[in-house]
C-alpha cells in the first residue's frame, strides 16, 4: 500500500487545533476529546475513501489521554506520523496507543516542572516586578517570556513528532528540558527574592534607623521561611489567606 | 455602568478561556485580568496594583492531573474591579487594598468549585461523542469539543459578571461601613500577602541552589529599597 499523503492544510490545521487540547477537559477521558479533534484533518485524509478504518481511527484516539497541554504537540505530531504508517499498512494501529500512553505520562512530568514548576513562575514574577513601574511594561514582560519559549516548543515539539517517534525522542533529549528547568529556577528564585525584598523594604519600614531595619527584614525573612513550610506541608494559599482573614475580622471586632 | 460589565463579561469570558480550554496563553493571569478590569471599571493603576499581588500567591499550586488550583483569575476579576471602584470612591488606602486581597480567596474558592462542576458536565459531553462515533458520526468529535468550549466560555462569563459586581458592591457597599481608624488596623497584615507570594514562587521554584540565592537577592533589594526611601 502506498503511504497517503497529509496535506499542508491538513496539517496547518492539526497545528492549530492543538491549542484546543484541553477544550473538552474532562474527569474520564481528560484530554480525549480534544487530541481526536486535534488529529481529525490528518485522519481525514489518511482514510479519505475508508470510512470504517477512520471511525476506528477515531475510536482510537477518543481513549483516555492526559499530558501537559504543550507537551501534547510532540505527541500530536509523532500520533500523525503514526497514523501515516498505519494507514499505509506499515504498522500495527495498537503502536499508536502503546507510544501515546508511554509518552504522555514521561511528558507530562518535564511538561509540568518545565512550564508550571520554573517559566511560569519566572514569568510571573518578572511581570510583578515589572509592574511596579508600569502595570503594561510587567504584563508585556509576562507574556512576552512566557509565550517565547511556550510557542516555540509548541512549533519545534510538533515538527520533532512530525518526523516520527524516533525524531521525537532525539528533539527530547537535545532540548534538554530538565537542565533548563534548574535554570529558570535558579532565576525565579533571584526574582521572588527581589520582590520579597522590594515590598519588605516598602511596607515594613517605616522610619527608624538601621537595628529597625534589619528587624523587619528577619522578621521578613522568617515569614517567607514560615510560609515555604506551610506550603510544602501541604497548606494551600487558600487556607494561609483564610486564615489571615480572620486575624483581620478579629482586628476590626477588637 | 452597562458597558462595563458588558466589557467585563466579554474580556473575562476570553481570559477564562485561556485559562483551561484554549491556548494558555497566560492572558488569565491575575496580573493581566486585574489591570484589565482596573481598567474596564475606571482604574488601571488600581487594578494592576491588586494584580501584582495576586499574581504570585497561588503559583505554588500546579495544575497538575486531575487538580484544580484555586481560581486566581476570579480572584483578579473581583479585586480588579473592586480595587478601581474603591480608589474612586474612598481612595485605595492600605487598609482596603488588604481587605480585597485577602476577601478575594473566597472567589478564588467558589471559582474552582465551577470549575469542577463544568469538568463533571465535560464528562457527559465525552460520552455523548464516543456514542455518536460508535454510531458512525465522525463529526460528533468537532460538535463534541464545541460544545465543551462553549461550556467553558458562558461559565466563565457568567463567573466574570458575578465576580466583577461582587467587587463593585464589596466597594461600594462593604468597604465604606469601615472608618479609616478600622482599615488602618487591617493594614497591619498587608507585608504578609506579597511575602506569601515570594514564598509561593520559591517554594515551587526550590532546588539546592536556590535558598541562598532568594535569601541574598532578599537581603540585598531589601538593603537597596530601604536606602532609597531614606535618602528621598
Amino acid at each position: 500500500m502506498t503511504m497517503p499523503a497529509l496535506a499542508t492544510r491538513s496539517r496547518s490545521a492539526v497545528w492549530r487545533r492543538q491549542f484546543l487540547l484541553q477544550g473538552c477537559w474532562n474527569y474520564e477521558g481528560m484530554q480525549n476529546v480534544g487530541f481526536a479533534y486535534a488529529i481529525l484533518p490528518a485522519l481525514r485524509d489518511f482514510y479519505a475513501n475508508r470510512p470504517e478504518e477512520a471511525l476506528k481511527a477515531v475510536k482510537r484516539h477518543l481513549e483516555f489521554f492526559n499530558t501537559q497541554p504543550v507537551m501534547g504537540a510532540l505527541i500530536l505530531g509523532a500520533s500523525v506520523r503514526l497514523e501515516e504508517r498505519v494507514a499505509a499498512g506499515e504498522a500495527d494501529p495498537r503502536a499508536i496507543g502503546t507510544f501515546k500512553v508511554g509518552l504522555m505520562g514521561s511528558l507530562g512530568a518535564i511538561g509540568d516542572s518545565f512550564f508550571w514548576g520554573a517559566l511560569r513562575p519566572m514569568a510571573s514574577v518578572a511581570g510583578a516586578l515589572l509592574a511596579l513601574l508600569h502595570p503594561l511594561l510587567g504584563i508585556a514582560a509576562l507574556l512576552l517570556i512566557y509565550n517565547g519559549v511556550h510557542l516555540m516548543v509548541r512549533r519545534r515539539g510538533f515538527a520533532a513528532g512530525m518526523e516520527g517517534p524516533e525524531g521525537a525522542v532525539g528533539w527530547l533529549k537535545r532540548a534538554a528540558l530538565n537542565v533548563r528547568t534548574d535554570d529558570r529556577k535558579l532565576l525565579a528564585a533571584i526574582l521572588a527574592g527581589a520582590y520579597a525584598g522590594v515590598f519588605a523594604g516598602r511596607f515594613l519600614v517605616q522610619g527608624g534607623g538601621v537595628p529597625h531595619a534589619l528587624a523587619s527584614l528577619l522578621i521578613a525573612a522568617a515569614a517567607v521561611h514560615l510560609f515555604v513550610v506551610l506550603l510544602r506541608k501541604a497548606v494551600s494559599p487558600s487556607e494561609i489567606l483564610l486564615f489571615l482573614l480572620i486575624v483581620g475580622v478579629l482586628i476590626l471586632w477588637r | 455602568m452597562t458597558w462595563r460589565y458588558l466589557l467585563a463579561i466579554l474580556l473575562g469570558g476570553l481570559c477564562y478561556l485561556d485559562r483551561t480550554a484554549a491556548c494558555q496563553l497566560m492572558l488569565h493571569r491575575p496580573l493581566v485580568v486585574a489591570t484589565l478590569m482596573g481598567a474596564v471599571f475606571g482604574n488601571m493603576a488600581a487594578g494592576a496594583q491588586v494584580g501584582v499581588v495576586l499574581e504570585l500567591i497561588y503559583l505554588a499550586r500546579l495544575p497538575v492531573g486531575a487538580s484544580i488550583p484555586p481560581d486566581d483569575t476570579g480572584a483578579a476579576v473581583f479585586g480588579g474591579s473592586a480595587a478601581a471602584i474603591a480608589s474612586s470612591s474612598i481612595g485605595l488606602d492600605a487598609g482596603s487594598f488588604t481587605a480585597l486581597l485577602l476577601l478575594s480567596v473566597v472567589v478564588a474558592e467558589a471559582g474552582k468549585t465551577a470549575d469542577r462542576f463544568v469538568r463533571k458536565v465535560n464528562v457527559r459531553i465525552a460520552r455523548l461523542t464516543a456514542e455518536s462515533v460508535d454510531r458512525g458520526d465522525v463529526q460528533a468529535v468537532e460538535h463534541g469539543l464545541l460544545a465543551g468550549l462553549t461550556l467553558f466560555a458562558v461559565t466563565g462569563m457568567v463567573l466574570a459578571l458575578v465576580f466583577s459586581g461582587a467587587g463593585v458592591a464589596v466597594s461600594k457597599e462593604l468597604l465604606p461601613r469601615f472608618g479609616p481608624a478600622s482599615r488602618a488596623n487591617f493594614a497591619i497584615l498587608l507585608p504578609a500577602l506579597p511575602l506569601l507570594g515570594a514564598a509561593s514562587v520559591y517554594s515551587c521554584s526550590r532546588t539546592e541552589r536556590t535558598a541562598v540565592v532568594f535569601f541574598l537577592t532578599m537581603a540585598a533589594v531589601f538593603g537597596g529599597t530601604v536606602l532609597f526611601r531614606w535618602s528621598v
